[in-house]
Parts: C-alpha cells; structure tokens; sequence
C-alpha cells in the first residue's frame, strides 16, 4: 500500500488533482456545457504535451502542429466511415500515421536551422488543409465528413457487454485516460536516454555531437513522436464532435498550442498542462463575457494576443519555467550564436 | 610503438585561404602529445579536421584502433567519437542547464542504445543499461575530481571545475585518443598544475592524448613529443626541449630576427 503520510506535499497535490478530475462530472455545477469545456482543456494538454517535443524538448520552433492533428482526425474518420473501424483499433493507427508522415516531413526539412524549418511546418500544415478542401473525392472537402460514429466500447468478446459512448461523461474520462497516458510517456522520456539526448540538442548542437548524437535522427525522432501525439489527439476529436471539416484545422490551431506551451512554460510537462488550462478557459469565458460588453466573441484573439505580449514582457519562459529555457531567453543572442556554428554540422 | 593516428598531407582551404597545407604527422599510441603554434596556425581547424566537423579538403587521416584503421576524414563527428575518439572545445561547451551527472551521462550517449521503446516501458535491458550509465558516469566524476558534485547545475562550477568537467563527459564516451584543445586557458598555477596531474592518470589509463595548449609550462610539463604548424604548415616536431631551442620556431613566434637575438 502506498502510505500517505510518507508522500511529498508535490505529490499529494497531484493526487488531489487527479481525484478531483475524477469526480467532476459528479458534482451540481457539472452541466453538459462545463463538461464539454473540460474536455477540450484535455484534449488541448494531449496536443500542447505533444508538441512540447519539438519546440520544448529539442528548441525547434513547429508552427505546422496541426496538420498532424488533422492527419489524425482524418484517419480516423475516413477509417471509421468507410471501414466502421473501432476506436481502439484507429487510436494505434492514428499514432502511426502521425508518426509517418512527421518522418516524411521531418527527414528532409529537419536538416534546416531555426526559421528556416518554422517555415517549412507552417507550409506543410496549410498544404494539409489544402489536400483536406480539395481532394473531395477521398474527404468530401469543405462539406465536411459528417456521420462518424460515436466511442463505443465492445467487450462481447469476453462476454461483456457493448457499450456506446452517448453524452459527455464517458468522453470525459476517455479523455483523462488520454491526458495520463500522455503525460506518462512524456514523464519517462524525459528521463531517459532519448530525453537526455533531446535537451542535449537544445542546450547546445555542437557539444551534442561530440557525445555521439546523431543530429537529424535525434530531431526525425522528436518531431515523429510529436506529431503522433497530434495525430492521437485528432482520432479523439473526430470520434468525439463526429463530424470533421478542413477549416477545423487552420493554421489558428497551431498557433494555440503553440500559446500554451510558450504561456505554460516551454519543456515543463506541468507547464504546458497549465497553459491549456488557461488558454481554453480564458477563450470561453470570453466567449460569455464579451457580448455582455457589446463586443463582438473575435475580439477575443485580441485578447490573446495582449496576453502573449504581456508574457513575453514580464515572464519570457512562461508560468513554470525552467531553468533551461528561461537562460535562453535571457541571452537571446548566445542562442543565436549557437545556432549560427551549427550550420556546418547539419549539411 | 605503434601510431593510433596517421595524418597525411591533411588540407583544408575556406574559400581562398589554405588553412591546413599538407600536413603531415603521426600520434603514437600511449603518447601526450602537443600541438603548437602562434594563434591562426590552424591548430582548432586541424582538431576540427579530426573530429569530423571541417570536411578536409585533400589529404587523409587514418585512425588505427586495435587492428583495424579507418579513413575517418570527412566522417561525420557522432560517427567519430563513436569510433573512439573524443574532444573538448577552446571555449568550454557544456550544457549549462543540466546536472554535472547529466552532463557526464550524455557523454555515455555513444555506447548506448535504448531509445523510445525502451524509455517508456522500462524493460530489463533497459533498465540495467540506465544504471550502468550512472555507474559510469560517477566513475568518471570521481575520476576527474569532482566527486559529490553530482547534482550541481554545470553553470554553476567554477572555472577549472567545469574545464574538469568537460573532460569527464569525453572520458565517459570511452576514447581511445583524447584531443584536448587548449585545457589550461584562464587556469591559476595551481590549477594548471593539477590539470597536468589529470592529463598524466588519463594516459596511465591507456588513452593517448593530443593537446593544443598555449601555456608553455603545460607543454613542457606532460608532452612527450611536440608538433609546430605555422601558417597551417607543418613546421617542426621533436621533444619539448629541442622545439623550444628551434630557431624556426622562435622565428615563428617572434618573428624574424628574434631567433639572431635569442
């Protein structure tokens, strides 16, 4: 048995945490509405802890986040409309889609330094969107692909029963699933040869090399796992709203994620968390407030825009830093340095 | 004795310059040897050279490790260091944010394999490889001297603990020849004094060591066998003593008519 007592006050405020997610939805005030919001905030962790890889892990910058996540949301569509797919067969294949075409995009591009490569993810992401319009043959274009069919859990098998997956609270726990399953990785990796590798790579290229890491496969790698993160994330959002089109995954998206990972604190797990808390809340009591004001619910961007400004003033690594990220932007132009001797490594 | 490293005729020109110009040498096993010259002879360039992050522009560099040799010019460097040759850098390079044991572990990067599979389930194999990287890595700590230092934050060392510290995450790569470039650079007597204490248990290790050093009595204090290059040339080579009485190297250094006066 795990003794209580024993336990440091950081973890019993996990555990309080997790409990608390728990029972939400038993609580008066938990009315379809709230529920739905709280899901979105765990989907956003999914997506904000996957791409924390890219640009918290490895200092990268990826603004093409979310043509992963539509990659995953579409395969999970198409699969399911077309092959009446299971939810737990597509979560694996979408984790494997993501994974593939983050290889495809990133063996090539990754040999690219700093902006360059921003460039490539934010062209790759609108060539997504693109392909999602256009090749109405496969998606339907901007019709959209409506009719996916719902979760359900079918333990006929084993002799259960089959259970449909009908109002917000069994997506609810789905979702925490999801978020504990992400955050476990994300926890062990860090940990770990490959994450030693990673920070090694963000704090300085050149050093990396000379303790034996291969640049490019190190960084194919993190954007791999990034975007199949993404591509998961999607495979929820389709099996849950059921209805996918292209516009869902504008380039606002990436941008999003991209918010709360910088507002959370780049490269801290609980940080990243944080920052969709805040973001995702913050849009939709927006949402309730501006009307209210006379305001029209756009001017909320605006908000967010003030936001990250405000941040980048006083908190440039975000609510929960760490002390890597925050000396990078302390020293703006010794990173810059850095970057620049790499240029010879990468050709 | 036997040479670990051969460099032949060894070139590189940037453009219009000719950095290194057909230079010529071998390191023998077991040996400390220095590399000298006056600042711009291409001393970092050749180490570069070596460990594979300049391209050579002619010429070869053949690494003889146990019985096979290799042609490692124009290797990538992961691919250098993982055939057994490590280095340190002029300015130090360390990552600044993380733990001095860290620091040590990612040097054990190159001798290990797990990677995402192995990292989130945490089977056996893994398991036994992570402590045998920490085991290692403390060996290697204590080894430069910078036991109970584990859980500092690398910046946070002083100077010549950080200059150990470097050293420590080559050593953890498992060389066979160590190239130190400039080790002593902003070092106290003392320091230095140490430092040539540290380079010599290297060697007694068995790994054969190739310094770049400006601080004369580092020289004369550990190499057993001194290599000129000015101009990117190769200049002279012989034992520390005879090279210091060389007019062509008090020349080189000096310039003309300083060897007449000396």
């Amino acid at each position: 048995m795990v003794n209580i007592k024993k336990m440091t006050l950081g973890a019993k405020f996990r555990i309080g945490l997790l409990a608390l997610a728990l029972i939400l939805p038993a609580l008066p005030f938990a009315t379809d509405y709230f529920l739905h919001t709280v899901i979105l905030i765990y989907l956003y962790m999914v997506l904000a802890l996957g791409l924390n890889v890219v640009p918290g892990f490895n200092g990268l910058l990826d603004l093409g986040y979310v043509g992963f996540y539509g990659i995953g949301a579409y395969t999970a569509g198409l699969l399911t409309v077309h092959f009446g797919f299971s939810f737990w067969t597509i979560v694996p294949l979408a984790f494997l889609n993501g994974a593939l075409w983050g290889v495809l995009l990133g063996a090539p591009t990754l040999r690219l330094t700093g902006d360059y490569f921003a460039i490539v993810t934010f062209g790759f992401s609108e060539l997504v969107v693109l392909f999602l319009t256009n090749e109405i043959w496969l998606t339907r274009g901007p019709l959209g692909l409506p009719g996916i069919e719902p979760v359900s859990l079918d333990l006929s098998l084993f002799g259960g029963p089959r259970w449909e997956f009908v109002g917000e609270v069994p997506y609810y726990y789905l979702a925490i699933a999801l978020v504990l399953a992400a955050v476990f990785v994300m926890y062990r990796i860090q940990d770990s040869r490959l994450g030693r590798a990673w920070f090694a790579i963000r704090d300085d290229e050149v050093a990396a090399v000379s303790c034996g890491i291969n640049l490019l496969t190190y960084k194919v790698f993190a954007f791999a796992i990034s975007a199949a993160f993404g591509a998961v994330g999607g495979c929820f959002f389709a099996r849950w709203v059921t209805f996918l089109s292209p516009d869902m995954f504008k380039f606002w998206e990436s941008f999003l994620v991209l918010c709360m990972i910088v507002l959370g604190g780049m490269g801290n797990i609980w940080g990243v968390m944080v920052g969709a808390v805040v973001l995702v809340s913050l849009s939709e009591i927006l949402r309730e407030l501006l009307p209210l004001l006379g305001l029209p619910v756009e001017v909320r961007f605006l908000g967010f825009g003030l936001i990250m400004v405000l941040m980048m003033r006083y908190r440039p690594a975000g609510l929960l830093p760490i002390p890597a990220v925050a000396a990078q932007m302390r020293s703006g132009r010794v990173r810059r340095k850095k970057v620049k001797a790499t240029v010879g490594l990468n050709k | 004795m036997t040479a670990i490293m051969d460099i032949r005729k060894l070139s590189k020109n940037f453009g219009g310059l000719q950095a290194l110009k057909n230079i010529t040498f071998q390191i023998n096993r077991h040996e400390i040897i220095g590399l000298i010259g006056p600042n711009g002879a291409g001393k970092t360039t050749l180490f570069n050279c070596v460990a594979g992050v300049e391209k050579p522009s002619s010429g070869e560099i053949i690494f003889k490790n146990g019985e096979r040799s290799e042609s490692i010019g124009g290797k990538k460097p992961e691919k250098v260091t993982s055939l057994g040759i490590a280095r340190t850098f002029q300015n130090i390079r360390l990552f600044d944010n993380m733990t001095v044991l860290d620091n040590v572990k990612i040097g054990r990067h190159c001798r290990t394999k797990s990677t995402f599979f192995g990292a989130v389930v945490r089977n056996r194999t893994q398991k036994e490889e992570e402590e045998e990287i920490t085991a290692h890595a403390c060996e290697c700590l204590e080894f430069v001297g910078l036991r109970g230092l584990n859980d500092e934050i690398a910046s946070s060392l002083a100077y010549g603990n950080q200059r150990r510290l470097e050293i420590a995450r080559a050593l953890a790569t498992e060389p066979r020849l160590l190239m130190l470039d400039e080790p002593a650079a902003g070092m106290n007597p003392q320091e230095s004094r140490n430092l040539m204490d540290l380079i010599h248990r290297i060697r007694d290790k068995g790994i054969t060591i190739l310094l770049i050093e400006h601080d004369m009595k580092v020289v004369m204090g550990v190499c057993e066998r001194v290599v000129v290059i000015n101009h990117g040339e190769w200049l002279t080579e012989g034992a520390p003593a005879d090279v210091r009485n060389d007019a062509g190297v008090i020349e080189a250094y000096l310039g003309t008519g300083a060897a007449n006066a000396a």
